[in-house]
């Protein structure tokens, strides 16, 4: 492809009502797989939450100021915002791709920038509704609310960017619905759990510890947990730094694999 | 853009509906698309054909924004189709040949949601929506998904859809692919009258008789090279003549009479190849003066299928 062609494919925000369309459309999709986005977040919260926080939780003493229980709600709702997140647009992509549906967004003039901000919006939109039924849960449970709110949102919209970017690499690489799956089982799913969901580095062996801090997940659970405790393994600027640059980094590679039409445009 | 967006009329200008020039697509080291250059003026009714696999697609893909160009340029109503790719693709729709609806969606908001990516506010559009699901026979099953619709209902779907941003071009790829007879003659009409009402029609098919009956040009394509670009009545004539066929009441006898004509196995026929239609009748009258009876005439014409044959035959 000419850079002529790079540079059609990205110039300009000027179909907004595409944009308005497609984030429309994404959350419609959402809607029709309730089952599977929106339920399960909150039903494996109240399990995690009785199971964990409550009953075991209950011999843990307290850690960052709060009870265990409590420090457990911010890592789930990254959890989950994260997983629904990812496998959302993924899903949505490699569908799109496989049913050729996508195709009606790209005979239409709209633009990649468009297009990948149409995903983002719409991921941003469902992380914090997510994010929202999922407090509803802690904070009915275990009184779990955020203090700092605009870090709440800033955090969740960030984590929501960066897997809505990975979401739209690995949407548009996987050749098979199965490729898909292999960012979450071998990636994300471990990272999340050993990123500080359930515990924090201070308990951990110092070895452990240092291999902690290569998680890029225990940034993103370190800042968000910061909207609620106020404190953080590490500072403010160090985790919520990290999370923005790995959410740029990601955002860039999917704008320029949808500027090249990668397995989009032959 | 806010609110509808001007809708450029390519009507309004000279420039042809659709200029190809020395395009190429190259897969690798495969060449689908060889250097072709195409013209389709504004208003026509144009036929794109060629065997499978012949690069009728990969064209139409490039056209419409699917396939990255390798070489060569593409203008819709005078509109590069890269440099210029807004304006471009809002004035064409296309049907494509197979199904690609979005599944979450009903079939009106089918049609709703094409029109937002083009650009177009949802209440901008209700009404059209709602006319073109009357015109296409689906207004029953406009809250269904497409999954609910019969193969014909489909094909509908895809026409409606390509039409629901008004564009000026419409590119219909195998439109009748895997419909019934009556359906087939339906849209035939739907589509002579869109073309008549001024929107350009470039179609592309297998069945060489749906070209024949509708497109007033015919381009064809042979592995990714244009083997011929005319109107369809000087394709017709120029290849192959229209044979008249004599059938008498008994075996001919009368050498000096019907000069020209050839007989085959059946003695009592005779065929004239390319006759001027001002000879037959007086022929006629000579065979009867003659003295004999005629049983039957036919005349058949080379149809654009034994045309095609032959200029895609290696």
């Amino acid at each position: 492809m000419s850079a002529r062609q790079a540079a059609a494919g990205v110039l300009g925000f000027g179909n907004r009502t595409g944009l308005a369309t497609l984030v429309k459309r994404e959350l419609v999709r959402t809607m029709k797989v309730i089952n599977q986005v929106i339920w399960p977040p909150i039903i494996t919260t109240v399990l995690y939450v009785l199971v964990f926080g409550l009953s075991l939780g209950s011999r843990i003493p307290q850690i960052q100021g709060v009870s265990y229980a409590a420090y457990l709600v911010p890592g789930l709702i990254m959890l989950q915002v994260i997983d629904a997140t990812y496998s959302e647009v993924s899903s949505s992509i490699f569908q799109g791709r496989f049913m050729n549906s996508i195709q009606e967004m790209l005979i239409a003039p709209m633009s990649a920038v468009e297009m990948v901000a149409g995903f983002v919006i719409a991921s941003i939109l469902r992380a914090l509704l997510i994010a929202t039924l999922v407090l509803v849960v802690g904070a009915l449970l275990v009184h779990a609310l955020p203090h700092n709110w605009p870090l709440y949102v800033l955090v969740t919209a960030l984590v929501a960017t960066l897997f809505c970017s990975l979401g739209i690499v690995f949407g548009l690489l996987a050749e098979k619905f199965d490729h898909i799956a292999v960012l979450t089982t071998f990636v994300i799913t471990p990272l999340v759990f050993v990123g500080g969901v359930f515990t924090s580095t201070r308990f951990m062996p110092p070895l452990v510890r240092e291999i902690s801090f290569a998680n890029p997940m225990f940034y993103m659970i370190d800042a968000f947990r910061f909207a609620f405790t106020g404190t953080g393994d590490v500072p403010l600027a160090v985790s919520l730094g990290t999370v923005t640059v790995l959410t740029f980094a990601a955002l860039a590679i999917a704008l320029r694999m949808m500027v090249l039409g990668v397995k989009l445009r032959l | 853009m806010n609110g509808s967006p001007e809708l450029y009329d390519g009507s309004s200008t000279r420039s042809p509906a659709l200029k190809i020039d020395g395009l190429s697509k190259r897969y690798g080291d495969f060449l689908a698309v060889d250097n072709i250059s195409l013209r389709v003026e504004a208003g026509d009714f144009f036929g794109f054909l060629g065997m499978n696999g012949a690069g009728k697609t990969t064209t139409i893909n490039a056209i419409v924004g699917l396939a990255a160009i390798s070489s060569g340029t593409i203008e819709i109503f005078g509109h590069d189709n890269v440099r210029d790719w807004r304006t471009a693709r809002r004035l064409i729709g296309l049907a494509p040949q197979e199904y690609n609806f979005d599944r979450y969606l009903s079939i009106r908001d089918i049609l709703i949601y094409q029109a937002g990516y083009y650009g177009f506010p949802a209440r901008a559009v209700r009404e059209r929506a709602d006319m073109l699901l009357e015109r296409f026979g689906l207004t029953s099953k406009a809250r269904d998904t497409y999954v609910k619709l019969s193969g014909g209902m489909k094909r509908r779907l895809t026409l409606a859809r390509a039409l629901i941003h008004e564009p000026k071009l419409l590119i219909l790829d195998e439109p009748t692919a895997g419909v019934d007879v009556e359906l087939r003659i339906e849209l035939w009409d739907l589509l002579r009258e869109l073309n008549a009402a001024g929107t350009t029609i470039i179609l592309t098919t297998h069945y060489l008789e749906e070209a024949e009956s509708l497109c007033r040009n015919i381009a064809i394509i042979e592995s990714g090279r244009i083997v011929a670009m005319e109107p369809t009545e000087r394709l017709m004539g120029r290849h192959g003549p229209a044979t008249l066929s004599v059938t008498l009441d008994r075996e001919f006898s009368a050498p000096s009479l019907a000069r020209g004509a050839r007989r085959d196995g059946d003695l009592r026929t005779l065929h004239f190849d390319g006759l001027d239609p001002a000879q037959i009748a007086p022929m006629l009258i000579e065979l009867e003066a003659a003295g004999y009876t005629i049983e039957n005439v036919e005349f058949r014409r080379a149809s654009l299928q034994d045309i095609f044959l032959e200029l895609v035959r290696p």
